[in-house]
């Protein structure tokens, strides 16, 4: 539907209210479950692989990490997740949203060389979010480095953990939370039924504000996106390119969007492989802002700690694996070689989607969890 | 660079911006057309022109690739919804590309020695010279103008098939004639020139205007306007 500009604009920013209600109801129904349920529910993810194996999981399920992250701040919010266990569930989400684009680049699996180029410009996300956690998890296991930095981040701007910070955001969503509360009132439910419903509201809530805020927000600034990817193509360097990655991602709330949208162009030889990967490196982080933004609706110090956990992984993960020179070509000789693989036998394609994004996830969740 | 982001929205979704290009593409086609023709029918030494010709065809080539890397992006960023006009404009910017080639090769007929300003047709071939050039003038205005009528566009159409059609009648006239092959074959080759670069303006003004699968034929379905 072709809306005008101001009141698709208006439209976003209720979409945005409706997102965080729905962040506020996930955590007010953890709440309401108790101690005991939410002890069993989220045992699993005290393993770190298994919480890893587990944000791969329910980010290829739900083909957003935006999505996934920011349902991970509403539980941390609720203390159903600590800091701990949730970073690695995180580090898991930005795996798990390359799917989209690998899933994107199987649609040029006729044409080879087209094929070859696309699933490079898809896989070199995978490689470097893969990469990254087999750096920074042991690191973080080991030192807590990006948990302690995103904690001490968050200090700075809320105060510390275990501590209430007066969220403004928090005040404005209650009477919705608090109204869905008394519908499930009315019906009958209560206790740990209760919580189930308003988890099941809340979650429903998050994905379907959040499927529609980024549908409007592409068709508001699908003029800029299409310009600013034009002069990257013309005169862009690596930091360019990875700015407007940043930008254009924080515009749709969706790294999928971003990286989706390089697909056809690296597949039609109009990006090259070099280029599309700073690209989705800003989206890495860009995405990030939909969990800053979700810990905004929860007065939790360790909300925002975790949102910021993400954005400090990604913003690491970059001064690794691409500011330093020689570890920039590893994830685009990778993402080359596997492309290769790919196009010498096409099943191998669909394996490696099969095994990275669900086979292995699911053992490690079945063995470790 | 960044700042394009920024930038306030130009109400894009039109094509506005592909189509002030392509006119520009054109003009710089018909001055390449312009002077490897006056060339070859003048006493006009190639070499003069040569390297003016050369430059304009990578110019023309270099828009074509910026141009079609740029209907690329509309297609990622946008979708399919403009995929008619996207496929339309890629074909329009090839023909533009392919007249700019033409006039190279009438340049190249030049550098190979051939002069046609002494031959008997040479005032003819002036004339014709004209008529082709003002249709190049024709097809930026017909390109530029989103409010074309049918009118327009259909007499520009029977003018070009027209001058289409004598120009095959005269390529079949040398291939029989009794006159010497040195004299016929390079005139022979010039008209095939010719009739490829109307042909093609004839092709720039309809993928401009028609729905693209009908743009790439004559409404009888029989006569491929592409090169």
């Amino acid at each position: 539907m072709a809306l005008p500009g101001p009141i698709r604009s208006a439209l976003v920013v209720g979409l945005i209210y409706i997102f965080l209600v729905g962040v506020s109801s996930l955590a007010a129904g953890i709440k309401i479950m108790g101690q005991d349920t939410q002890e069993s529910l989220f045992s699993a993810a005290s393993n770190p692989i298994a919480a890893l194996c587990i944000g791969i999981l329910g980010t290829v399920l739900v083909q957003s990490s935006s999505a996934s992250t920011s349902i991970i701040v509403g539980l941390v919010a609720s203390r159903a997740l600590n800091v701990d266990e949730a970073v690695p569930m995180i580090m898991g989400a930005n795996i798990g949203t390359t799917v989209t684009n690998t899933l994107v680049s199987l649609g040029h699996i006729r044409q080879s060389n087209e094929f070859r180029r696309a699933f490079a410009a898809a896989t070199v996300h995978d490689f470097f979010n893969v990469l990254a956690v087999m750096i920074l998890l042991p690191v973080e296991l080991a030192t807590g480095l990006i948990s302690n930095t995103a904690e001490w981040i968050s200090g700075q701007l809320v105060g510390s953990a275990g501590t209430e910070w007066k969220s403004p955001i928090k005040a404005w969503v209650k009477q919705p939370v608090s109204g869905l509360e008394s519908i499930w009132d009315a019906l009958g439910t209560s206790g740990n039924v209760q919580g189930v419903f308003m988890v099941i509201s809340g979650l429903v809530i998050i994905l379907v504000a959040l499927a529609f805020i980024t549908r409007n927000m592409r068709s508001l600034v699908a003029d800029r996106v299409e310009r600013s990817v034009n002069a990257m193509l013309s005169r862009g360097g690596g930091t360019v390119a990875l700015l407007l990655g940043l930008l254009i991602t924080v515009a749709v709330q969706s790294s999928s969007i971003t990286t989706s949208i390089l697909i056809p162009l690296a597949g039609a030889g109009v990006i090259a492989l070099r280029n599309a990967y700073p690209v989705t490196l800003g989206a890495n982080v860009g995405t990030t802002i939909t969990a800053l933004l979700a810990s905004l609706a929860a007065s939790s110090p360790e909300a925002l700690t975790v949102a910021l956990a993400h954005t400090t992984f990604n913003v690491i993960g970059i001064f690794i694996l691409y500011i330093i020179p020689i570890a920039r070509n590893v994830p685009i000789r990778g993402a080359e070689r596997l492309a290769d693989i790919a196009v010498e036998r096409r099943s191998m394609a669909v394996a490696y989607v099969a095994v990275v994004f669900i086979v292995l996830p699911l053992i490690g969740v079945a063995v470790l969890g | 660079m960044v700042l394009a982001f920024f930038k306030g929205s130009s109400g894009d979704g039109d094509f506005e911006h592909i189509v002030t290009r392509s006119i520009s593409m054109l003009a710089d086609a018909r001055h390449s057309f312009d002077l490897a023709t006056l060339t070859l029918l003048t006493d006009a030494d190639p070499a003069s022109v040569a390297e003016d010709i050369r430059k304009t065809d990578e110019r023309i080539n270099e828009a074509e690739q910026d141009l079609r890397s740029e209907l690329v992006v509309h297609v990622s960023v946008r979708g399919n919804a403009d995929i008619g006009s996207v496929l339309g404009f890629t074909l329009l910017l090839k023909k533009i590309e392919r007249i700019g080639d033409q006039a190279k090769n009438i340049l190249e007929l030049a550098e190979a020695g051939i002069q046609l300003a002494h031959s008997p047709e040479a005032d003819d071939l002036l004339a014709e010279r004209q008529v082709i050039s003002a249709l190049f003038a024709e097809a930026s205005e017909l390109l530029g103008n989103s409010d074309v009528g049918d009118d327009a566009l259909s007499d520009y159409a029977t003018r070009v098939e027209a001058i289409m059609a004598e120009h095959q009648a005269k390529m079949d006239g040398f291939m029989t004639s009794e006159r010497p092959g040195k004299e016929v074959v390079p005139l022979a080759i010039y008209y095939r020139y010719l009739r490829r670069t109307v042909a093609n303006l004839l092709g720039v003004v309809r993928s401009s205007s028609e729905t693209f699968p009908h743009a790439d034929y004559l409404d009888d379905g029989t006569v491929d306007t592409d090169d």
